[in-house]
C-alpha cells in the first residue's frame, strides 16, 4: 500500500539525488584542470570564442550589414603575400585573409553550435521514445536510423544540399537531417542498458514512479555519453561543413567561412618556378585556422571521455 | 550459416527499400521541370518538355511517380548524367577503377598501421612512444582532409619541383596505356601496369598514388589506432591476461596470443565504418588530386546538379555499407566464439 | 622435511591517485614440501598480493618494494637444488619458474580463460611452454614408427626432414634456426606434430583430474562451460608440469557448496599423488578445517598468527583470530553474533605500529609504537602480540 506522496518529497529527492553529484562534478572540474591536454584544449577553444566575440573589433567589416562578405582590394586574380595592409595576405580575387579568418571562426561556432545542437535534441527526443517504449515506436525509429547511417555523411549532406540548394543555411540543414541518427542510438543504447541495470530494478522494487526513475536514474547516467559524443562532433560537423563549402556547395564566394577560402586556394597551390611556395599564406592560414579549433574541440572531447567516464575516473 | 547470410540478404533489400524511399524522397524536392532535365541529353529537346514530362509519368502522383522510378532502376536505367555525358551506369563502371585503386591502396594501409600502432600504444601505456602516437592520432583525426592534400600537393609538387604529382598517371604513361600496344584487362592501372609487364607504367601510376593514399590513410588511421588502443587497454586487463603470465607465458606470447586476438573484435566492428569513411574521404581525394574516379564524378555532379549521379551516389553507398555489415558481422562470428548467428 | 619455499619481510606498495597503499607490510611466511597452508583473512587484507608478489607477476601501479622470497627449485630429476631468491631473478628464469614450478589459480575461473581459444589450446600451452623436451621425445617416436610404416620416397624425405627437427628442437629449444623455420608458411607445420601431442597430453591431464568425456570437452570454449568445470580447467593448467608449490587464490569461493567439495576433493588428492603444497588462500574458514595443516592469518598486510589447524581452532592466541572464529556461527549456538568492532584500516594511511591496535579489545601502550613481530610461541605457533611477546621471552632464555 503506497501512501500519498506529497510533491515536496519528489523535489526533496532530486535535491538529495544533486549533491554528491556535486561533489563529482568538483572532481570532474579538478582532473579537467589537472591534464594538459584537456588544458590545452579549453585554451583553444577560449581563444577562438574570443576571436569570434571580438570579430567586429578585431576586423570591422565595411558594411555592417553584411559583416561575412569579405572586403575585397580590387579585382586582380593573383593572391598577394602578407603584408602591413593585410597582415595575413589576400587571396584570389583579393579577399583579405585576415578578415575572412576571424569571421570565419563566428560562421565555424555558427555552425557548429546549431548543427549539434539540433541534432542533440532532435536525437534526444528520438531515442528517448525509441529506448522508453520498445515495440514498434522503437523498430520504425532504428529502421531509420540505419537507413540514415548506412549512407556516409558527406555523400548525403552532397545530396541534400544538391535538392534544396547551394548555401550554407542548407548545409547546415542537411547536417542536421544527417546528423541526428548518432545521438537517437546512443540515447536509446544508454536508456536500453539502464534500464536492465539493477538500480534501477531496485528504484522500481522499492515503488519509485516511472517519471523519478527517468530523472533521477536514467538521464544522469546518459548525460556524460552525449556530452563526449557533442564535444567531438562539433569538430566532425565544421570539417564536413568546410569540406562542403570548399567543393562549392556551401557557402557563396567571398563569404567568411574558412572551408570556402581554401577552395580559393585550389588554383594556386603551386607558385611561379623560382618561388613555389608563394602563396602559402591562401592555403596554410585558413587550413591552420579548422587544424586548432577541431583539435581544441577533439581534446576536449578526449579529456571528457577519460575524466567522465566512471571506469577510468580514478585510475 | 547458410540461413544467417539468407536472411541478412533479405534484410538487405528491406534497407535498399528505405533507402531507395530516402533517394526518392530528396528527388521529389526538385520540381517536375527540373527531373525532366535528367532525360535530356540534347538542348533542342527542351522544347518537349512538357511531353517529356507526361511520357515519364512526371506530374502523377507519388507512389505512381516511385513505381516508375523503380522500375527503371530495376532494368538498369538511372537516368543520364551530365557530367559524364553518359548513363549513369555506364559512367559508374567508367569511374570504378580508378577509385578501387585508390581503396586497394588504402584500406590495408589504415588496417595495418592503425592495429599495429594502437597495439604498440597500449602496450607501453603512458610512456613516450604512446604519448607520441596519441598526440599524431588526434592531430590526424582533427585534420580537414582537402587541406591536408593540398598542402601535400604543395610541398611535394610545387616545392619538390613535380616529385608526387597529382592525376593517376603523367602525360606519358597516358598515351602509352591508351594506345592499342596496352591491354586494358581491369583498367586498373597498377593492376594493368603489372599483367602487361610494363614496371615504368607501374612505377609512374604508384607515384601518382603515393600522396592520395597518404591523405585517405592519415585521418582514418587515426580512428582505428586509437579504438585499438582502447580494445587493448581493456584486454590486457582482463583475467586471462594474469593467468597467460602466471602460466609463464613471455610478455610478446601474452600481447600478440591472449590480448590482440581479444582486442581486434571491436576493431572488426569499426572496420564497417571505416569503409564509409572511405566513401566520403575519396570525395575530397579524388577532387584534390584530379583522379578521375567515383568520387571526382560525384563532387562535379553536385556542383552541377547532376541530379540521377548524386543518386547514383547514395544508393551505391547505401548497398556497399549494407554488404559490408554483413561480411563484418560473419567475421566477427568467426573470431569470436562466443558470437552465435542468430 | 626440507623448508620450499620462504618469505621474508615481504612488503608490496600500490602507488594510486590517492596515495600510496602499502598492501603488504613485512610478510614472513613459509612452507614445507607436501603441506597444505591456509592462508586466512578478510577481502582486501593483501592474501591476493601475497599470492601475486610470490610470483613476481605484480604490475604498475604496484610495486615489491623489499623482502626475499626463498624458493627451492627442482632439477628434472626431481632433486632438489639450491634455494633461490625470486625477487632477484631475472624474468626469463621468472617466466621458467612461473607455471612450471610455481602454479596459480583464481577465483574467477570464467575470468582467468580466455574466451576466444579453446580449453585444448590452453591447457596444451602449459605443456608446450615447459615440457617441450618430453613432447619431442614423444614426437620423435612417433615419426620412426611412421617411418617403420611409409612406403611412398616423399613421404621418407618429409619424415626424415621431420625428425631432423624435433631432434634438432629436443637438444635447443630456442635456437634461430627454428625460428626462422617457424617463420616461414608452409614449412611451419612441422609445429603439429607436437601440438598434437600436447592436446593427447592435455586429454590424458583432464582424464586424470576426473573429468568426464575429455576428448569433447577440449574441443570447447570457457563460455560453453559450467563453472565449475571451468575451475577443474584453471586447475588443470596450473598442474600439467606438475609444480611444486600450488597457489590457490580462493579458487572455491565463487562455487556452489557441492562444487566445492569437489574440488577440494581434487586438490586433497594432488598433495597425496603429486607431493605437491599448496598455499590455500581463504576467507572462508570452514575450508580451512577441512583441508589445511597449517593456517596463517592475514590482517591488512601483516601476517599476525601461524598454527597448526586444529590448535588454532581451539585455543586462538592473537586477538583478531579470536574474534575471527567468535564472529563464525556454530550449529546448535545461539544468541547475537560478535563482530569486532571498528572498520578494516585504510591501507594508504595505516595505524602505526600493530596494524589491528585500533579494534583490539586488549591493546596496550606499545601496540601503537612498533609493529609487533612474529615469534613463536610453542612449537610451530607463531604470533604477532605483545600479549604473548612475555611467553616467548621466556622461551628464549
Amino acid at each position: 500500500m503506497r501512501e500519498a506522496k506529497s510533491k515536496y518529497h519528489f523535489r526533496n529527492e532530486v535535491r538529495k539525488s544533486l549533491k554528491p553529484r556535486v561533489e563529482e562534478l568538483k572532481f570532474s572540474l579538478h582532473r579537467i584542470t589537472r591534464s594538459p591536454l584537456s588544458l590545452i584544449g579549453l585554451t583553444l577553444i577560449l581563444v577562438f570564442a574570443t576571436v569570434a566575440i571580438l570579430a567586429p573589433q578585431l576586423a570591422p567589416p565595411k558594411r555592417l550589414y553584411e559583416p561575412y562578405q569579405i572586403p575585397r582590394d580590387g579585382y586582380a586574380a593573383t593572391p598577394q603575400p602578407p603584408s602591413t595592409e593585410h597582415v595575413f595576405g589576400t587571396t584570389e580575387g583579393q579577399y583579405d585573409i585576415y578578415y575572412g579568418v576571424i569571421w570565419g571562426t563566428r560562421t565555424a561556432f555558427r555552425i557548429g553550435f546549431m548543427v549539434v545542437g539540433a541534432t542533440m535534441l532532435i536525437g534526444l527526443f528520438l531515442g528517448s521514445l525509441a529506448g522508453y517504449y520498445g515495440g514498434l515506436v522503437d523498430e520504425v525509429i532504428m529502421r531509420l536510423v540505419d537507413i540514415f547511417m548506412s549512407i556516409p555523411t558527406l555523400i548525403l549532406a552532397m545530396a541534400i544540399v544538391t535538392a534544396l540548394g547551394h548555401s550554407l543555411d542548407n548545409v547546415v540543414k542537411a547536417l542536421i537531417i544527417v546528423g541526428w541518427p548518432i545521438y537517437a542510438r546512443l540515447i536509446r543504447g544508454e536508456i536500453l542498458q539502464i534500464r536492465e541495470e539493477d538500480y534501477v530494478s531496485a528504484a522500481r522494487a522499492v515503488g519509485c514512479p516511472n517519471a523519478l526513475i527517468i530523472l533521477k536514474h536514467i538521464l544522469p547516467n546518459s548525460v556524460y555519453p552525449m556530452l563526449i559524443l557533442a564535444s567531438l562532433d562539433i569538430g566532425a560537423v565544421v570539417l564536413v561543413a568546410a569540406a562542403l563549402s570548399f567543393l562549392g556547395l556551401g557557402a557563396p564566394v567571398g563569404y567568411a567561412d574558412w572551408g570556402q577560402m581554401v577552395s580559393f586556394a585550389r588554383n594556386w597551390i603551386v607558385g611561379p618556378p623560382q618561388n613555389p611556395l608563394a602563396y602559402w599564406h591562401t592555403i596554410t592560414i585558413p587550413g591552420l585556422f579548422m587544424l586548432f579549433f577541431v583539435l581544441g574541440w577533439n581534446l576536449l572531447g578526449d579529456a571528457f571521455r577519460d575524466i567522465l567516464d566512471p571506469r577510468l575516473r580514478r585510475r | 550459416m547458410k540461413a544467417y547470410i539468407i536472411r541478412r540478404l533479405l534484410l538487405l533489400f528491406v534497407v535498399l527499400f528505405g533507402v531507395s524511399i530516402l533517394v526518392f524522397a530528396i528527388l521529389s524536392l526538385f520540381s517536375p521541370e527540373q527531373r525532366a532535365s535528367v532525360f535530356i541529353t540534347d538542348v533542342k529537346q527542351l522544347r518537349d518538355l512538357q511531353e517529356i514530362i507526361q511520357t515519364h509519368h512526371l506530374d502523377a502522383p507519388i507512389h505512381i511517380q516511385y513505381y516508375y522510378w523503380v522500375k527503371a532502376l530495376l532494368r538498369g536505367d538511372l537516368g543520364w548524367s551530365i557530367t559524364a555525358q553518359r548513363p549513369v551506369l555506364e559512367a559508374f563502371f567508367y569511374f570504378l577503377p580508378n577509385t578501387i585503386e585508390l581503396a586497394l591502396f588504402s584500406a590495408p594501409l589504415i588496417i595495418i598501421i592503425g592495429i599495429w600502432l594502437g597495439s604498440v600504444s597500449a602496450v607501453h601505456q603512458n610512456k613516450l612512444i604512446d604519448h607520441t602516437t596519441r598526440t599524431l592520432a588526434i592531430i590526424g583525426w582533427s585534420l580537414p582532409t582537402f587541406w591536408f592534400g593540398l598542402m601535400l600537393l604543395m610541398i611535394f609538387y610545387g616545392y619538390f619541383r613535380g616529385l608526387l604529382p597529382p592525376e593517376a598517371l603523367s602525360t606519358k604513361s597516358n598515351l602509352y596505356v591508351q594506345s592499342a600496344e596496352f591491354v586494358r584487362y581491369t583498367r586498373i592501372n597498377t593492376l594493368d601496369a603489372l599483367l602487361n609487364w610494363q614496371p615504368w607504367i607501374l612505377f609512374d601510376a604508384l607515384r601518382h598514388l603515393i600522396l592520395p593514399v597518404i591523405t585517405l590513410t592519415v585521418v582514418q588511421c587515426a580512428l582505428v589506432m586509437r579504438i585499438m588502443r582502447s580494445s587493448m587497454l581493456e584486454a590486457l586487463g582482463r583475467g586471462y591476461i594474469t593467468t597467460a603470465r602466471s602460466k609463464g607465458a613471455s610478455e610478446t606470447t601474452v600481447v600478440k596470443r591472449h590480448a590482440r586476438r581479444n582486442a581486434l573484435i571491436p576493431v572488426v566492428t569499426v572496420s564497417g565504418w571505416l569503409i564509409a569513411g572511405l566513401a566520403g574521404g575519396v570525395v575530397i581525394t579524388e577532387t584534390i588530386f584530379s583522379r578521375k574516379g567515383l568520387g571526382w564524378w560525384w563532387a562535379r555532379a553536385a556542383v552541377q546538379l547532376d541530379i540521377p549521379a548524386i543518386l547514383c551516389a547514395v544508393l551505391f553507398n547505401a548497398i556497399l555499407f549494407v554488404v559490408t555489415n554483413l561480411v563484418v558481422d560473419l567475421l566477427y562470428a568467426y573470431i569470436d566464439p562466443r558470437v552465435t548467428l542468430k | 622435511m626440507l623448508k620450499l619455499i620462504e618469505i621474508k619481510d615481504l612488503k608490496t606498495n600500490f602507488y594510486t591517485y590517492e596515495g600510496i597503499v602499502q598492501a603488504l607490510d613485512g610478510i614472513n611466511l613459509s612452507m614445507r614440501e607436501g603441506e597444505i597452508l591456509g592462508l586466512v583473512g578478510e577481502t582486501g587484507c593483501g592474501k591476493s598480493v601475497t599470492a601475486l608478489s610470490i610470483l613476481r607477476l605484480i604490475r604498475p601501479p604496484g610495486k615489491i618494494e623489499a623482502g626475499e622470497v626463498i624458493l627451492r627449485l627442482q632439477d628434472e630429476s626431481s632433486q632438489s637444488k639450491d634455494p633461490i631468491d625470486l625477487l632477484d631473478q631475472t624474468e626469463p628464469l621468472m617466466q621458467k619458474v612461473r607455471g612450471n614450478e610455481v602454479s596459480m589459480i583464481f577465483q574467477e575461473a570464467s575470468e582467468a580463460l580466455n574466451p576466444v581459444y579453446s580449453v585444448n589450446n590452453q591447457v596444451s600451452e602449459s605443456f608446450l611452454l615447459h615440457r617441450q623436451k618430453e613432447l619431442c621425445r614423444d614426437v620423435l617416436k612417433k615419426i620412426e614408427q611412421d617411418l617403420g610404416k611409409a612406403t611412398s620416397f616423399l613421404r621418407r624425405i618429409i619424415l626424415k626432414m621431420e625428425r631432423r627437427i624435433y631432434l634438432r628442437m629436443r637438444e635447443n629449444p630456442s635456437s634461430s634456426w627454428l625460428a626462422i623455420l617457424s617463420f616461414l608458411p608452409i614449412v611451419r607445420s612441422y609445429k603439429r606434430r607436437m601440438v598434437n601431442q600436447a592436446r593427447i597430453e592435455s586429454i590424458e591431464l583432464l582424464r586424470i583430474l576426473g573429468i568426464p568425456h575429455p576428448e569433447e570437452v577440449v574441443r570447447r570454449y570457457p563460455h560453453q562451460l559450467s563453472g565449475g568445470m571451468q575451475q577443474r580447467i584453471v586447475i588443470a593448467m596450473a598442474l600439467a608440469c606438475s609444480p611444486t608449490l600450488l597457489i590457490a587464490d580462493e579458487p572455491t569461493s565463487n562455487l556452489d557448496v557441492t562444487i566445492q567439495a569437489q574440488i577440494l576433493d581434487l586438490l586433497q588428492g594432488l598433495r597425496e599423488k603429486l607431493k605437491t603444497s599448496i598455499l590455500f588462500i581463504t576467507h572462508d574458514l570452514g575450508v580451512v578445517a577441512e583441508i589445511c595443516e597449517r593456517a596463517a592469518v592475514m590482517y591488512a598486510g601483516h601476517i599476525v598468527e601461524v598454527a597448526p589447524v586444529h590448535p588454532l581452532f581451539r585455543k586462538p592466541l592473537h586477538p583478531y583470530t579470536q574474534g575471527l572464529l567468535k564472529s563464525v556461527p556454530r550449529p546448535g549456538e545461539k544468541g547475537r553474533l560478535q563482530s569486532i568492532e571498528g572498520n578494516v584500516p585504510n591501507l594508504i594511511h595505516p595505524p602505526p605500529g600493530c596494524r589491528f591496535h585500533p579494534r583490539c579489545p586488549s591493546v596496550m601502550a606499545k601496540c601503537s609504537e612498533r609493529k609487533p613481530a612474529l615469534r613463536e610461541t610453542e612449537q610451530g605457533r607463531f604470533v604477532a602480540c605483545y600479549l604473548h611477546h612475555q611467553e616467548t621471552e621466556k622461551n628464549d632464555t
